[in-house]
């Protein structure tokens, strides 16, 4: 696919501000398990959080192939950070689309910038995939909201400043913006994941919160059919393609270590075996680079599959990452299981979160099902 | 009475949502939602299909389960924003 001259600019500004201010520093993010907010500031002055936020609210209305570019180019360097853009457009999309002119100016110019961090609360200990089920509750004391349970597994929650918060209020699914310094609300970090160590995933549990209605986004009843999903949308189409720059980061990062480890007087590279990993290795990135590329394209033109196509590259590209940085780790032998001398144990880990986060594997396998089998059936028919 | 245009929004409104669902044979009245036929996905897609097919943008205040609900509620909600 071709990207036309101001996408391919703009990628190169992302991978140079990636290679000067990331990568060299994720490995220590990731063994201290915190993202300093300096570097959080600085993406800010870039404007990278406001990628596909309108140019009248601060942002930079670049369309989405750009955006996945910058995921990519970032995914490069380090997973836990381009999480931050995934739950930040997370949130913005939601608002964006259906919270009122009033709403969106309070939140939308500050996030486009990075001046606040915003976590998707919508996970909670017992409820994950099946949103349907999530027991935060909501109840209403004339002009103000009251708000009590727990969201768990919340990312960037432990830095956050604001949370959309999904419960629900006499049984109908709402979704409400909720501020860190609201009295009640109790912010636990959690510490010691598998991966994508620092992302400042917290706990958040909610106590008798005080929120004015004024909070709620969208109406009453519409949370979990039209505000969740659309988030979960973009959520996916950002962690298809830092996927994408993680299995970038592990060919590279193969290719180095291949090229310059000498075994009985010839580099790894010249091992038939080796060349055909790292052969396996492009395939993946180049397949799923495509994918990715078709599902923002479809999303810029609007398309009605764009939902599904967006499913399909984020299936394909964490499943690929996942062997990428597993293969990764064996060219790279012992040296490649060790924290400090190479990042391919990070990137084995981080890979693994990619078919969680958004739908697991399993989950979009069973949506995949349902696409497919609609697809068959004229055809069955005809 | 049914105008060409009404017909037109109509067949388009079908043609989306039977191929959504994957189910031809659903009445114009039929609430997809009680129903339990369409999956998460259907709700996020609908309003795009409006909004692109139809050059019409659905906001927070269109958010009523009456404009979503069937193939009739739909076309009706398209109607009255188009003013007609």
């Amino acid at each position: 696919m071709n990207l036309d001259q101001a996408q391919r600019d703009r990628y190169r500004e992302f991978s140079d501000f990636v290679n000067d201010n990331v990568t060299p520093y994720a490995g220590d993010w990731d063994l201290h398990q915190q993202m300093p907010r300096d570097v959080i500031r600085a993406i800010g002055r870039e404007g990278y959080f406001g990628a596909i936020v309108p140019e009248a609210l601060g942002g930079k209305a670049w369309d989405f192939v750009t955006f996945g570019l910058l995921n990519e180019a970032f995914g490069r360097g380090s997973s836990s950070l381009t999480v931050l853009f995934t739950v930040q457009n997370m949130v913005a999309t939601c608002l964006l689309k259906w919270a009122s002119a009033k709403q969106v100016a309070k939140w939308i110019p500050p996030m486009a910038k990075g001046d606040i961090v915003a976590s998707f609360a919508l996970t909670e200990p017992n409820v994950g995939s099946d949103i349907q089920s999530i027991g935060t509750q909501f109840e209403s004391h004339g002009d103000m909201l009251v708000l009590n349970g727990t969201k768990r597994w919340i990312t960037f929650a432990g830095i956050a400043d604001i949370y959309l918060v999904f419960g629900k209020l006499n049984g109908r699914p709402i979704a409400c913006v909720v501020e860190k310094d609201m009295p009640g609300v109790e912010v636990t970090p959690i510490r010691d994941m598998l991966g994508f160590k620092a992302c400042h995933l917290a706990q958040l549990d909610f106590h008798d919160v005080q929120i004015p209605a004024a909070n709620v986004i969208g109406k009453a009843g519409f949370a979990l059919s039209h505000i969740a999903p659309l988030g979960l949308h973009y959520g996916r189409l950002s962690t298809a393609f830092s996927s994408v720059g993680l299995i970038r980061a592990a060919m590279e990062t193969s290719i180095k270590r291949a090229s310059t480890r000498v075994v009985s007087h010839a580099t790894l590279n010249n091992i038939s075996s080796i060349r055909a990993v790292i052969t396996e290795m492009g395939i993946s990135y180049d397949t799923s680079l495509m994918m990715c590329l078709n599902a923002a394209t479809a999303e810029d033109n609007r398309s009605l599959q764009a939902i599904e196509k967006t499913i399909l590259a984020k299936y394909v590209a964490s499943r690929n990452a996942v062997s990428a940085a597993s293969q990764a780790v064996v060219i790279s032998g012992a040296h490649g299981c060790h924290e400090e001398s190479s990042p391919t144990a990070r990137f084995y880990r981080d890979a693994k979160i990619m078919e969680i986060i958004e739908g697991t594997t399993q989950v979009l396998q069973n949506v995949l099902g349902n696409y497919y089998v609609n697809r068959a059936e004229p055809l069955v028919l005809n | 009475m049914e105008t060409l245009a009404d017909f037109d929004v109509k067949t388009s409104v079908r043609k989306f949502i039977t191929k959504s669902i994957g189910i031809g044979d659903i009445r114009d009245d039929e609430d997809l939602f009680d129903s339990g036929i369409v999956n998460s996905l259907f709700s996020i897609q609908l309003v795009t299909f409006i909004e692109k097919s139809f050059g019409l943008e659905i906001t927070q205040d269109d958010l009523d389960m009456d404009n979503f609900k069937s193939v009739d509620a739909v076309c009706n909600f398209v109607r009255r924003k188009q003013g007609k």
